[in-house]
């Protein structure tokens, strides 16, 4: 059988057994050992099995995943969200459409000490649609911002996907994390636009007149208190130097313990709900990795990507081309797969093709900046139809929305989605500039 | 089903606790490098032992939760009789990957105790953490063999 025709086989079965709803992680897996046995035989893929799941679990640099989400879950159950919305209302509240403002802004805040896209729309959600509702917001509006608004993280640091971009690239993953703070400032700030002028574009959505009564008061300034210690204390020391990624989760993880300790939210049955949501979070991940890593070695077999890699450079394309290309179909493949099998599976075929392309920057640079636009695209899928997982996710909890509703509401953000994805695209030096002043 | 998935609650509650100690380990060690210049030589080596077998102990509640994401847009508008065998087909693949992991794992873990493999500078032995992933595997494989066979009844839900 020819290399190519071998790799149109194993994406065959994959995807085959991904639309029959095996799960992501197992499809991959199949197909990886069938890809894999067909070029080598059943003696070498037995070996590579005997040792795979140590090699992929305990790793130090991978051992980052679990603590981030475990300090995403302690600040779930901690009860942190509340006071952090209230906070936000107050600042936010004298605006038109300044609740759902609010929304944006705690989901952002929040999204700083919390690994998961899907668990901040869950958090934020919970605490900030029965106001929304009691002032007057239509269920379209307030839906779809609490779902943008779940997005926004995964440029936020501490992104669970940024990370993982990061161990495949062979990036910094500081650096990654300094790369896409600025870029996640604009989001968060292009998503408040959007709301301000979707509010008064259509009216009847957010009501007319200011009537949240919050105060910034000392009070309230106490509710976000923890959340700035925490990121300052855990992104300090990673910046400053004191320590590695690995262990600012750790240090993250016991802070955020201690916060929720202290506001006497933790209870044992929280403590437990918490060991196991991140069991089921981490497990997601990794089984994701096994998988992953069978299907990769069953095409680097092949040498399909880096041949495919090399007839890219021969076409002679723009750069910029190359990257829009790979960028539209992260939109079309985000419908249907969801963000972590995406990257885990497309960027050992990508990476090495956009890295050999001349952008007239440092290579390190590109790695960096290829990343935040993969990951930003890789957003669209979690907010737009037909799939939307954010959309389900917060739609679920707002019983008397229809799903249709919901995804009415994204629109406006999926406009500001993509002018900031063009924007960072023409101007790469949005994300980098942080990155280099840094250093 | 019940028992199986008590053993996964308490996997996943020492899990968890794994993943605590190591936070708290980190912050000793870290308090004592920053502080009176104390370093607990090779932490990160058991930062990542630890956290290996925390991930393998995660992986059967996963699957009774059945945690694992899955593609349902193509069979949104399916009948849910249908839906419910292709459940129980993936959970099948899912527990002869799961058993031949768990196969793999004894043999590369009776492998590391026989080599006397273990970390770099601490020389901690590898085949602990492989005594925690193989079994765990197993069960996995079993927990998804059982939701197979009975399709998803009550028991299975979170």
């Amino acid at each position: 059988m020819s290399p190519l025709l071998l790799t149109l086989m194993i994406f065959a079965i994959m995807l085959g057994l991904m639309a029959i709803r095996t799960p992501i992680a197992i499809a991959m897996f199949t197909a990886g050992c069938i890809g894999y046995v067909t070029q080598a035989g059943w003696s070498p893929l037995a070996n590579f099995l005997n040792s795979q799941a140590f090699a992929r679990f305990a790793s130090y640099d991978l051992s980052v995943i679990p603590l981030f989400i475990l300090m995403g879950h302690f600040a779930t159950q901690g009860g942190i969200s509340k006071a952090l919305f209230r906070f936000a209302s107050a600042v936010m509240g004298r605006f038109k459409g300044g609740l759902a403002m609010a929304a944006v802004l705690a989901s952002a805040a929040f999204r700083a000490i919390c690994g998961s896209s899907v668990a901040t729309a869950a958090t934020i959600t919970s605490v900030a649609l029965p106001e929304m509702k009691r002032h007057g917001y239509s269920g379209r509006l307030s839906t779809g911002t609490l779902a943008a608004g779940g997005t926004l993280g995964i440029l936020i640091p501490p992104s669970v996907p940024l990370v993982i971009y990061a161990i495949l690239a062979e990036q910094n993953i500081a650096k990654l994390f300094a790369a896409a703070m600025i870029p996640g400032l604009i989001a968060m700030l292009g998503y408040m636009a959007a709301i301000a002028v979707y509010v008064r574009l259509v009216p009847g959505h957010a009501p007319e007149q200011n009537t949240v009564s919050e105060k910034i008061t000392l009070e309230s300034l106490k509710g976000v208190l923890p959340i700035a210690l925490i990121f300052v204390l855990v992104f300090g020391g990673i910046y400053g130097g004191f320590f590695t990624p690995t262990e600012g989760a750790a240090v993250g993880a016991a802070s955020t313990f201690v916060a929720a300790l202290v506001l006497r939210e933790l209870t044992l049955a929280k403590i437990k709900t918490c060991f196991y949501a991140t069991a089921q979070g981490s497990a997601m991940i990794f089984m994701i990795f096994l998988g992953a890593d069978l299907m990769n070695s069953a095409l680097a077999l092949t040498q399909v990507p880096a041949q495919l890699a090399s007839v890219v450079q021969s076409w002679n394309l723009s750069p910029l081309m190359v990257v829009s290309a790979i960028l539209l179909f992260y939109v079309v493949l985000g419908a249907v797969m969801d963000e972590l099998s995406m990257i885990l599976l497309t960027i050992p075929i990508f990476f090495p093709m956009v890295i050999g392309l001349d952008f007239g920057m440092p290579r390190d640079s590109v790695a960096i900046w290829f990343g935040i636009m993969v990951l930003m695209t890789v957003g669209f899928g979690l907010l737009a139809p037909p799939v939307g997982l954010n959309v389900y996710v917060v739609n679920a909890m707002a019983k008397d929305v229809p799903i249709a509703e919901s995804y009415r509401g994204v629109m406006p953000f999926l406009v500001s989605d993509l002018l900031r994805t063009l924007l960072l695209l023409f101007f790469p030096g949005i994300s980098l500039w942080l990155v280099q002043y840094l250093n | 089903m019940k028992t199986l998935e008590l053993l996964a609650k308490a996997c996943a509650v020492i899990g968890g606790g794994l993943l605590t100690l190591i936070t708290l380990m980190t912050c000793a060690s870290l308090i004592g490098r920053n502080t009176v210049g104390i370093t607990l030589a090779g932490d990160f080596e058991l930062t990542g032992v630890a956290a290996g077998a925390a991930i393998a102990l995660f992986l059967p509640l996963c699957q009774v939760r059945r945690g694992n994401i899955i593609v349902d847009f193509f069979t949104s508008n399916a009948a849910a009789s249908t839906t419910a065998a292709l459940d129980r087909f993936g959970a099948l693949l899912l527990a002869i990957a799961m058993a031949l992991m768990a196969w793999r794992s004894t043999l590369g873990g009776l492998n590391a105790y026989t080599t006397h493999s273990g970390t770099m500078m601490l020389g901690f032995p590898e085949w602990v953490v492989y005594a925690c992933i193989a079994p765990a595997l197993a069960l996995t494989a079993m927990i998804a063999l059982a939701q197979a066979v009975q399709g998803s009844g009550e028991d299975v839900q979170p």
